[in-house]
Parts: C-alpha cells; structure tokens; sequence
C-alpha cells in the first residue's frame, strides 16, 4: 500500500482531500514545533508555514531533534523546514520565517487571514496572549500547546464559544522585595539572584553610576522602613561601585571577598532591628592562611559542579572565576551573565554559596543553580512529543463540515505524571465571561480620519443605537467620556485614530452586555439589553472579594479595530459608518497590545 | 498592555465619574494630544473637619503600573509633605498601597483616596517614614501640631 493509500485509510477520504488543501501557521520551532512540524507533514498537510525568531543554541540539542550540532548558530525555522524535507512524503509546501511574530510588516493581519488554522508551539505568555488575540479578531481556531517537565497540556480555542487565552488569570512572576536580597536573605534563591543581578552586574556588566536615590525608591520596592538599612543599602553600593574602578588591580578579588562577604556583612550586624526575629549572619573569616589552603584545592577536586562544593571548594571558585572575568573585562568592557558561559555561571554559583554559608542557608550544587539563575523551565522530549502528537491528532477534528461538531468532539488533553493516569482529556470550557479579553465585542471599522470625533460618535449612536453616555479610548488614553468633551471637533487622526489602531468604544450607561460575538463586521453587532439585575450594596473598604467583579464588569465594550484611513477620492467622501473588512495588518506597541494596520 | 489593565482603569474612571465623595477630585492626566492618560492621574484629598488638616486639600498624583491591579499603583503626597508616614519623597506609607501588606486587587481609587484622608489624622506611629514629622508627633505634639497647621494654610482650599 503506498504512503497516500495508507494515509487514506487513516484518515477518510474526506479529511484526507481537505487535509491535502489545508494551509496552517506553526508558530515557534523549539522543542514542541519541531515534533509537531513532523507530525504535521506526515498527516499530509498541504502547506504549513514557520514562524519562529530564534537560532538554535547547544542547549537545544538534547529535544529538538531536527537539529545537528553543525546547525548551531542557523536560524531555527529554515534549518527544521529542511531537516524534515527527506520525509516530506506528500510535498507539503513548507514556508520558514526567521522572524518576530509582532513584526507586522511581515505579518499584517492579513497575512494571518490565510490561513485554516494556527498551531502555537511557542514557550512564553506574551506572544500567546498576542496569537490570542490575532485569533479572536480574526476568529481563527489556534491549537495550543505547552509542556513542563513532565506535565503538559494541548488545547484547541475557539473564539468566543471556548476559553481563550487570556480567560484564566495568571500569576505575575514573583518579585523580591530589595531588603530580602541586600539584607535579609532566608532562602537559596535570594542569594543567587543577590550573586546574579546585583554582584555580577554591578562589578562586570554596569556602568559605574551612582546608585540607588534614597528618596528616589519608593519602599515598596525596597521592602523596608528602616532608614539605618536603606542607608546601609546605599554605601554598600557606593563602595562597590568603587571597588569596580580598582577592576584592573592585582588584589582586586582579595578586596572583592573582604567587602561583600566580611565587611558588609559586618555592617548588616550592626543593624541590631534586623535580627531581633532572624538569625545572625557570620561575616566570613578569611586569612592568608585559609587563603593557603585555597588555592591548594586542584581543578579536580572541583568536578563538574553535579555535586555540592564545601566553602572552601566555592571560594577557589570564586577566586579563578573572578581572576577569569577580570582578565576578560580588560578586552569585553562588560561581560553578560549567561548560563552557558562557563566564567560567568561559576562566578554566580559559587557568590551564592559563599552567601549562603554566611546566612546559615543550605548550599546548592552549581547545576542546581544554573537551572535557577538561568530560569531553565525544565524540557522533556518525550513530553514535547506526546504533547505535540495530541495536537496534530485534534487538529483532525477542525475539518468537519459543521463548526459545532468541530467544537464539540475537541477536547483538551492533559499529561499530568503524578496521577494514576498520564494522559488524561478534558471537556473544553466555556468562555470565562470577566475575561477582559474575549468578552469584547471585536471588529473590523474603515473610515475617513478626516472626520471629527463628534462625526465618529454620531456615527457609533446611531449604528449602534449608543447614547451619549459612552467612552473612546485608545490603550490607557481617553478620548472622550460624557464628562470629557474638550476633543470633539479635533479630527480622529489628530487624536490618534490613524491605520491600524485599537479603539475601545465602552457603553456606561450599564444597560447592554454583549451578545455573542465572533462576526468581523461592525454593523452587525447587536447590543441586547442587559436582564435587570439587583442593585449592589455599595460598601467600602471591607469590600475586598468583590473588587474582582469590578475589574471585569465591562462585558459592554465593542472593540473596533482598524479605522482605515482613506486614501482614494471616492473613500474620501465615504461615511464614517460605511465600514468594509478587508485587509487588515497589525503592529505591536511595546507591550502586547494590538494596534491594527492597514 | 494587558486588556485587564485598560479595562480596569476606564472602570475606575466610570467609577469616580458617576460617584465620588465631596470635596475628593480626581483626574486622568492631559497628554500632548489632548487625550487623558488613565495611568497617571493627579488628585485632591480634603483634611477632614475638626481635626489639624481641615480647610485644605491635599494634592496627590498616582501612577498605576503596567501589572495593575496585580500591583497597586504609587500614590504620593509632594516631595518633604510633614506627615509621620510620608516619606521625603512624598510617597505614602499605607498598608493597602502596599503589595506585600494589604493591597487587593479590589481596592479602588475611592477607597484608596479615603484611605489617605483617614492616614492623614490618624498617623500611624509605628511605621515611621520621615524623622521630623514622627518625632514631634511623638515627642513635641505642639510642634507638630503647629507645623500641620501651617501646612494646611498653604493647601489651603481656593476661597
């Protein structure tokens, strides 16, 4: 039987002709796009094209297996589209990108409208929440993946009819209060971020400013109210930025070790608040004659760093990192702290240990320490693999006829290792409706710029039926509330409503909630009054669970996207009403907003 | 930046729009297109009556940042304002303002302002930010009395 008969079989007559015209996006060709990008060309996908910034690192090697040790330093997307070509039985046409997916040039919303399905195959929030958002304005089915360790999870979205990106809330990355790092620390962690992004900056990768405003820092970031610490926090880094000037000296390290680990540590004791409830740290003793015995410890005695070093085994360390770094500093100018640079990662993970010991904090293997100071989100093949697999198997059920059936036979799939089940599915949810994200309604607004912003709110109340009780906003600017009319009779572009921006039209007057959206063009979003519901008692600062309802209470906005500016004569004379949706192309501000180009 | 921010911060806005307490203000800030940065806000925090701070208003400016309302925004008093828990540089020592004390991401705007007029008469000597303020308040009461009261006529309230 050949390749195409087999797959036949597999598939169905049906799915395999509409398999065989369907065009998808792969965005990323890390550990799961390089399975998934196989995958997808063995189920005989007509074309896929590959998205993905990065080149490929030594790291990379162990998972993603479609590179070589020669590919290091290649483009990722290009190298894995012509790794797979000797397998491309059924002449997938494959399309690489070594590029930003925010790069709107090249990927304007258009660009996106090609294609029958997305899959994300990517590994940080940002650009998912970003692809979530290009799938809700352009209603697009995404394939979601993503893996740690051993768990993993591949889930279709649907637009507006399943959970989307953005629905559940995630934590933000927790931050260290300065005084914990500088001062106080009471856990491993905080003496490798105190080694990483203070030490190592300060003496090898920042400019010697002055650092730290008293009054400058508010205490929320410095985490403390004691003057005598914050004061302490100050000359600490004044004489350290100092020290770094003496960088070039032959007794650079020795003054190295006597400031941070003795005399610092000397005056934190001073500070006799601090440790009224902590223990006291031990200022390290460091001689000549400990210093003998130091830099007696041989290069094997110190291994590969797999198991944990004793004090004085770190502070060799330090001492032949330093003198590394310091030799290297005089060509560099400023040296990165980066995991795989060998200098760089022993100089961290021995500080760290050399501050724990001080502390009384358990000291960490120098691999531990890299996995923590290089924030290495442990990757399994295997895992990739499963995940990826399930996500090109879901894939089968996006060509079905009908878009509920497709919906309904999709489910999520979990990998979860400490269960009795490895692999367990799970029903799709339905939207969160407080997500701020798809709760809007979105669409696609073409009009003339040169119109004033009273023309644009004529044109929303009556379309819309809206009173004047409504607000235009622009990201975090306002352009208009009722009490805030000073920019009427400025036009959209003087107010920044040029090609290709997000417009956040809200009604305030709470009697609409949005219907179920999903449809691209303005004019057809209906608004359906809101069902009466009881007044809430207004209470004030005992209020705490109810300021999440606050947040999202909103679900009246529309999101008009695109206000297309005019070009021709004709479009000149058009309505601010008459909206088409063509072509729509999208730019990235700093952040991951959506601005909409056409 | 993120959907919830924006969404959040022009509630906020409908908020303190259609309902405030008197002799509060509170308003986004003027950019250079003429659109108002819901980020960054400047307002007004009458002292109450009967008590040292009355007759004035308090100006304050708050900063939401870009993970609000994970995070609380900054909220601050002019640089060197006398108050035990102010710091020199005008920001304020309020536990609801503070993300590792009492912030939720429920406060909002009028329960951040009634919070600061609250601070404002009933100082909290404990957390001490600045040392003139906080020693008179505990050590020279007609000092920092008289030093309240002569802040409060240059904030004073217009007419």
């Amino acid at each position: 039987m050949s390749r195409v008969e087999g797959l036949k079989c597999v598939l169905g007559d049906d799915t395999y002709r509409k398999i065989r015209n369907a065009k998808v996006l792969l965005v990323g060709a890390g550990g799961i796009g390089c399975e998934l990008l196989k995958d997808l060309i063995l189920l005989g996908y007509s074309e896929v094209h590959v998205v993905d910034l990065d080149t490929i690192d030594l790291s990379n090697l162990n998972r993603q297996f479609l590179f070589r040790h020669k590919d290091i330093k290649q483009p990722k997307a290009s190298t894995a589209v012509n790794a797979v070509q000797s397998f491309n039985f059924f002449k997938t046409k494959l399309v690489p990108y070594q590029a930003s997916i925010y790069e709107t040039d090249l990927f304007p919303m258009s660009w996106f409208e090609q294609f029958d399905l997305i899959f994300n195959a990517l590994d940080n929030i940002q650009a998912r929440s970003y692809i979530n958002k290009v799938a809700l304005l352009l209603n697009k089915t995404v394939m979601e993946s993503g893996t740690t360790g051993t768990n993993g999870q591949a889930q279709p979205t649907f637009p507006y009819h399943t959970e989307c990106y953005d629905c559940l809330h995630r934590e933000t990355p927790k931050t260290f209060p300065v005084c914990t790092i500088r001062s106080t620390p009471s856990q491993p962690v905080h003496c490798i971020h105190w080694a990483k992004s203070f030490l190592f900056t300060s003496l090898f990768s920042e400019d010697d400013e002055p650092v730290v405003q008293p009054e400058g820092k508010d205490t929320g970031e410095l985490g403390t109210d004691n003057q005598q610490e914050i004061a302490n926090l100050i000359s600490e880094n004044n004489e350290l930025v100092e020290l770094k000037r003496s960088i070039a000296s032959e007794d650079f390290v020795d003054k190295v070790i006597a400031k941070v680990f003795t005399k610092d540590i000397e005056n934190l004791l001073k500070i006799s608040d601090l440790w009224k409830t902590r223990k006291q740290p031990t200022p390290l003793e460091y001689n000549n004659q400990i210093k003998e015995k130091v830099l007696k410890i041989s290069k094997e005695e110190i291994g590969t760093g797999q198991r944990e070093w004793t004090l004085e085994q770190n502070l060799k360390v330090f001492i032949d990192s330093t003198l590394a770094l310091q030799k290297r500093i005089a060509i560099e100018k400023e040296i990165e702290f980066d995991k795989d640079d060998e200098d760089t990662l022993n100089f961290v993970a021995s500080a760290t240990n050399i501050r724990s010991h001080i502390f009384s904090i358990p000291l960490k293997a120098k691999f531990d320490i890299k996995s923590i100071a290089g924030n290495i989100i442990p990757a399994i093949a295997t895992t990739n693999a499963i995940i990826a697999g399930f996500s090109a198997l879901l894939s089968l059920k996006q060509f079905d006829e009908s878009y509920e059936n497709r919906i309904q036979n999709s489910k999520a799939v979990f990998t979860v290792s400490n269960s009795d089940k490895f692999v367990s599915p799970s029903m799709l949810q339905s939207p969160n409706p407080k997500c701020a994200t798809c709760s809007a309604v979105r669409g696609v607004a073409h009009f003339d710029t040169s119109k004033t912003l009273n023309d644009l709110l004529g044109a929303l109340q009556s379309t819309y039926g809206l009173d004047e009780e409504i607000s235009l906003s622009l990201g975090s600017n306002l352009l208009y509330d009722i009490d805030f009319d000073d920019n009427v009779e400025k036009t959209l572009k003087e107010m920044g409503i040029v090609d290709g921006v997000l417009l956040n039209v809200a009604d305030e007057t709470d009697k609409y909630q949005s219907v179920k959206g999903g449809d691209l063009k303005l004019p057809d979003i209906k608004m359906a009054e809101k069902p009466p519901v009881e007044e809430k008692e207004e209470n004030d600062q005992d209020d705490e669970e109810d300021g999440v309802e606050l947040i999202n209470d909103n679900d009246d906005d529309l999101l008009i996207v695109d206000v297309k500016e005019a070009t021709s004569p004709d479009k000149r004379k058009a309505k601010a009403q008459d909206y088409d949706d063509t072509h729509v192309t999208k730019k990235p501000k700093t952040d991951s907003e959506i601005e909409i180009v056409e | 930046m993120s959907s919830l921010l924006k969404n959040r911060l022009q509630e906020e806005r409908k908020q303190w729009r259609k309902d405030h307490p008197y002799g509060f203000f509170a308003k986004p800030e003027k950019s250079a297109d003429g659109s108002l940065n819901l980020q960054s806000w400047t307002a007004g925090v009458p002292g109450k009556d009967n008590t040292i701070w009355e007759n004035a208003t308090y100006p304050l400016t708050i900063t939401f940042p870009n993970d609000f309302p994970s995070k609380p925004p900054k909220v601050r008093l002019p640089a060197g304002f006398y108050h035990p828990n102010v710091y020199p540089s005008g920001t304020i020592c309020l536990s609801i303002l503070n993300e590792d004390q009492d912030w939720r991401p429920g406060i909002n705007l009028k329960q951040i302002l009634l919070g600061v007029q609250e601070l404002l008469d009933t100082p909290n000597p404990d957390s001490p930010a600045q040392e003139p303020a906080w020693r008179a308040f505990g050590k020279d009461r007609a000092l920092y009395e008289k030093k309240v009261i002569e802040q409060a006529k240059k904030y004073a309230k217009a007419g």
